[in-house]
């Protein structure tokens, strides 16, 4: 009886919050991103799985226009571990209500942004974390929300490889952990 | 299977007060609908912004004039389809004491929203919008909101999301009939 009494009450909480039209909070969230391993001196590809909540769309990381804003990754790593070649997805040209003649360039549903992580050779072996955020601006049918961040983390673990690097304790990534 | 009327009692709650604050949060927040019963008759908060040519302007200064007080921002496409019928609007009822006043929520450059302002052949009132007076407005979390404010100063309808023309139009009656009117300002 109290699992059935627990399964209503949580059945019902999510009737009365989705009960309210187009009330959800424009959301993008980011799914979990597993440590990458990388030698120093190499490059090892990193891709970030995003998903925009049903009913709502993004701009793409190119808009159609000048005045809307871009979804974008800003990365902090650490000085030296490169973040290299960010790249977005093309956006799919969409019409809506608002605009039915000026169709938009942007993201709904699932998403990818690869980039690679190149840690030097000078770098320590060991794990490092990297921080950022996606900023982006979302919108429904009918209206639009202020622009967003969303952090991003994942961690790095740094191997020392065969060929023999610098070793300068001096340059340490900030964010060595 | 057993029915224990206390659990169904229980549950039957559970469900009517779900259903309630349910209810009461969807009227609340904001999501291209309207939701004038929460404000209506109430004062519209006053301040004090920055047109685009510099000159500070306060929304009590517009007492006796029917306002109605637009948030918007040059990345939200709903808005834009709302400023050619403001335009008009304008036009077609400022000679009866409407003023409409458009508040920028945008991080963009003065220069940007003037551009944009230009390009859009505004004839209202823009202001530079500021964080603060949002959250006097309730947050303006959704855009574009806009209040309608009768000649009393008094908030008469808010409507959150792209509404229709006629919609507007109806809230802007109800503003100029509300209130003591004074001699429009040119």
């Amino acid at each position: 009886m109290k699992t059935q009494l627990v399964t209503v009450f949580v059945l019902f909480t999510a009737l009365a919050l989705g009960q309210s039209p187009g009330k959800k909070a424009p959301s993008v969230t980011l799914a979990p991103i597993d440590p990458v391993t990388v030698t120093r001196g190499k490059g090892a590809p990193v891709s970030l799985h995003f998903r925009v909540a049903p009913g709502f769309h993004i701009n793409s990381n190119t808009p159609t226009s000048e005045f809307l804003i871009p979804t974008a990754l800003k990365m902090d790593a650490p000085t030296d571990i490169a973040l290299t070649r960010t790249s977005y997805p093309a956006g799919k040209d969409m019409s809506f209500p608002f605009a039915p003649d000026e169709p938009l360039n942007v993201y709904t549903g699932d998403f990818t942004v690869t980039m690679t992580v190149r840690p030097l050779h000078t770098v320590q072996a060991g794990k490092y974390a990297i921080h950022g955020d996606l900023k982006y601006q979302a919108c429904d049918n009918a209206a639009c929300y202020p622009p967003k961040h969303l952090p991003v983390e994942f961690e790095v673990k740094v191997l020392k490889g065969t060929t023999s690097g610098g070793k300068n304790p001096a340059q340490s990534p900030h964010a060595h952990r | 299977m057993k029915r224990n009327p206390a659990a169904l009692f229980f549950v039957a709650a559970v469900v009517a007060a779900m259903l309630f604050v349910g209810f009461h949060a969807a009227r609340r927040s904001g999501d291209g609908s309207s939701d004038s019963l929460d404000v209506a008759g109430k004062p519209a908060p006053d301040f004090t912004l920055q047109s685009l040519d510099g000159k500070n302007v306060q929304l009590s200064s517009y007492k006796g004039q029917a306002v109605l007080l637009n948030f918007w921002a040059t990345w939200c496409g709903p808005c834009k389809i709302e400023m050619p019928w403001f335009v008009e609007l304008q036009k077609e009822y400022g000679p009866q004491g409407l003023q409409i006043v458009g508040v920028a929520m945008d991080d963009a450059s003065k220069e940007d929203i003037t551009k944009f302002v230009k390009e859009m052949g505004v004839n209202y009132t823009i202001l530079l919008g500021k964080e603060a007076v949002g959250q006097e407005y309730g947050g303006v979390n959704v855009l574009p909101t806009t209040f309608f404010i009768d000649r009393d100063g008094k908030i008469v309808a808010r409507e959150f999301g792209l509404q229709s023309r006629s919609l507007f139009v109806d809230n802007i009656k109800k503003a100029l009939s509300q209130g003591q009117a004074v001699q429009a300002r040119k």
